[in-house]
């Protein structure tokens, strides 16, 4: 427990950083920028493997077959992703915790609450979906690897259908969640969970599947923005408009009752981003 | 010139000269010849000359002071050696790059000299972006009895004239004057973090974040590019180069750190491309002391070949490292700086501290190597002894012909009288860039904006 304050509490300055060098003199440092994204992945390990404590040995497992499969859908995609994304070391990362407060900067602050809107409709989703069935190891198969696919493209545009999805019904970016779903679905087939929450994943996205195949380039490009944009917080609002109103959207339609796994997928979102990040 | 008198001014308010008793007699420089305060700037290099004559100090308003060294004389023994300002320009300003719509910082990242040829001096100075070579020279005579002019400078009339002379030289006040004889610019998407002459004394290669570039010293529109390790993918990117040397004999052969510990050396006969090194330097990392910080605290900040070019020597955050050039797997030697700082790894994280880049120094001799920390202390580390020292560059604790007392760090248990608690460490107060002579025992330390100048007890 004290691993994942001090893995949280770490992630948050790490983002503070980040958020900072923008305005500093001289131009983004490149090498600062990358040692603080490589603290914010190790932090990041450790807080998943932390809260998934005990299942992820099976995890890495299921990470490397993961991996394999990803690859080869990677050129369909954005390829935002991480090309190393080293899973060995999170049951064996030992920290010497040191309790303390969870602080948050203003930027990172700012950032999670957007996040916790935007991820919590598919959170929760998720959860629906798998059901009891689905134990939280499953949900650790998918997010670290999943996300590095999956919110590559969509980000907060993914969020964004979810809980349009789940709200509105019908609306035009579900092409992007559908890759999302398609690859969770994958996943969850790896793990050899029942078909019934595989299938329920599968029907909404199924039906719109065939709409705006031709919106799904742009909008892979626009999410990459937009998703550095709701990490950055306020800095960029009204750079994409809509994207920016639907996140405002979500965070009003959202409760904060599954706060922790929102910061979860959240977190879980950041590895690709922060790369992104520092490749200027 | 206004600079000039402030700095001045500064040394005639302290008279002081300090020393200490020889505590380790082969390395150790014990005296405090001079402290320089260079106003409201940080320094941000230090150079000694090949000869050790001149001193150079680069800034952060992109200034370069140079200190000449006294000659020595009867007159005056106590000021044997002294440095004194001998030159001060502004090498760069700041420029605005409009396509990024970033600001490019006139701090000097690097001074290098080159070996002198002529009376003149020539080094290289370098900011983020543009590499400069100044050409330093003195001129103490002027020509007098101009026919067009007058000595005020204006035009004669010409029909005034009736008779003609030839002009004289006529000696006047020393005046040195600095002038940028080459711009190397243009080459380099990051930031120029090292440059180092050749030992062929006609090119010289400077370093980013991703690439190196060879250049030739008389010309300017091209350099070779010799090293890239920018992947195609930028999000591919796993780690930067951090410091650049050229071998100090052997002008096909240089060497590069990384963020990641590792230092690969390339010889340029190899190839056109040095992206394959020659040799790759490394040590395993001792996974018990892994933690979140492991891959900040690895990254070298500084390589420098000794005199000899036998051995290398690289600092990290903690450490300081020797290498030898024929052994690959692991140093010869370690010397761990502040290893009372492993603890306090997340709050240096934090407040920055952790990103500090110190630099590190070998003696004239090889014998002995230099580097800097925090609360204005530095190190030496005797490398035959196996003795180390620490030092502190402070006005507050020197008082005039007071012994400069070793300094100690209390690492744990009960603190002794006269150390220092880790937690009272000034943590501002850093020193990262350090100069040793390179022939005698003079140590140029710079303490933020405060240059500090040791030198051996005179006996």
């Amino acid at each position: 427990m004290e691993y994942k304050v001090e893995a949280h509490r770490i992630m948050s300055i790490s983002l503070g950083k980040i958020y900072n060098s923008r305005v500093q003199r001289g131009g983004i440092k490149l090498h600062k920028n990358l040692l603080v994204s490589l603290v914010l992945r190790s932090a990041r390990q450790v807080y998943l493997s932390d809260y998934y404590a005990g299942v992820c040995l099976n995890a890495q497992h299921i990470e490397a077959k993961e991996w394999e499969l990803m690859d080869a859908d990677r050129e369909k995609l954005i390829p935002a992703s991480e090309a190393a994304q080293p899973s060995s070391a999170d049951c064996g990362v030992s920290e010497a915790a040191q309790p303390g407060q969870t602080r948050t900067t203003g930027g990172a602050q700012l950032c999670l609450k957007r996040h916790v809107g935007a991820e919590d409709g598919r959170a929760s989703r998720l959860q629906e979906k798998d059901g009891d069935s689905l134990d939280p190891s499953d949900v650790a198969v998918t997010s670290p690897v999943s996300p590095a696919i999956s919110e590559t493209q969509c980000g907060s545009s993914d969020c964004e259908t979810d809980a349009d999805a789940a709200v509105t019904e019908g609306d035009s970016r579900q092409p992007p969640k559908d890759h999302a779903c398609s690859h969770r679905k994958r996943s969850a087939e790896e793990t050899g969970v029942s078909e019934t929450p595989v299938k329920r994943t599968k029907v909404t996205p199924n039906a719109i599947v065939a709409n705006n195949e031709i919106e799904e380039g742009e909008e892979m490009d626009t999410s990459n923005v937009s998703n550095l944009i709701t990490i950055f917080g306020s800095g960029f609002s009204g750079l994409l408009s809509k994207d920016s109103a639907k996140s405002e959207s979500e965070t009003d339609d959202s409760d904060s009752g599954s706060g922790q796994i929102c910061c979860e997928q959240m977190l879980k979102n950041l590895n690709p981003w922060t790369t992104a990040i520092v490749a200027f | 010139m206004l600079t000039l008198v402030r700095i001045q001014s500064c040394l005639a308010s302290m008279p002081y000269i300090y020393f200490v008793a020889n505590l380790l007699t082969e390395i150790l420089p014990c005296g405090v010849l001079c402290i320089f305060c260079i106003p409201a700037d940080i320094i941000s290099t230090v150079e000694f000359n090949y000869s050790g004559e001149l001193l150079a100090t680069g800034d952060k308003g992109g200034r370069v002071v140079i200190f000449q060294r006294e000659q020595e004389s009867k007159n005056r023994p106590l000021s044997r050696g002294e440095y004194n300002v001998y030159s001060t320009f502004q090498s760069h300003e700041p420029e605005f790059d409009y396509l990024k719509s970033l600001e490019i910082e006139e701090k000097i990242n690097k001074i290098r000299w080159l070996p002198q040829q002529n009376a003149a001096h020539f080094l290289l100075s370098t900011n983020d972006k543009t590499i400069k070579l100044w050409k330093i020279s003195e001129r103490d005579k002027r020509a007098e009895g101009y026919n067009l002019k007058d000595e005020d400078g204006r035009l004669r009339d010409p029909f005034r004239i009736t008779t003609l002379r030839v002009p004289v030289l006529m000696p006047m006040d020393l005046m040195v004057e600095a002038s940028p004889r080459r711009i190397f610019a243009n080459a380099h998407t990051y930031h120029i973090n090292s440059i180092s002459v050749n030992s062929d004394h006609e090119t010289y290669l400077s370093a980013d974040d991703l690439r190196i570039n060879l250049w030739h010293l008389e010309i300017t529109d091209r350099s070779f590019n010799i090293v890239d390790i920018k992947p195609a993918n930028m999000e591919e990117l796993t780690e930067v180069i951090t410091a650049a040397e050229c071998h100090p004999h052997q002008c096909n052969v240089f060497v590069y750190s990384s963020s990641k510990g590792t230092i690969r050396l390339c010889d340029m006969r190899a190839a056109a491309l040095c992206d394959r090194h020659s040799k790759f330097f490394e040590e395993p990392e001792d996974p018990s002391s892994r933690s979140f910080f492991s891959e900040i605290i690895s990254s070298i900040s500084d390589v420098k070949f000794s005199h000899s070019g036998r051995y290398m020597m690289t600092r990290d955050y903690l450490s300081v490292k020797v290498w030898d050039l024929n052994m690959e797997n692991r140093p010869v030697e370690t010397y761990q700086v502040h290893e009372y700082l492993r603890s306090k790894l997340c709050s240096l994280y934090e407040n920055d501290c952790i990103f500090d880049k110190f630099e590190c120094c070998w003696n004239g001799s090889d014998s002995a190597i230099m580097t800097g920390s925090y609360n204005n202390f530095f190190r030496m580390f005797d490398r035959n002894t196996r003795r180390d020292i620490t030092l502190e560059a402070s006005r507050e604790n020197s008082k005039p012909r007071a012994m400069l007392k070793p300094r100690k760090v209390c690492t744990g248990g009960k603190r002794k009288k006269d150390e220092i608690s880790v937690d009272s460490l000034d943590f501002n107060k850093k020193i990262l860039h350090t100069a040793w002579h390179p022939k005698e025992n003079v140590i140029a330390v710079a303490a933020t904006n405060n240059l500090y100048i040791f030198q051996d007890k005179i006996n």
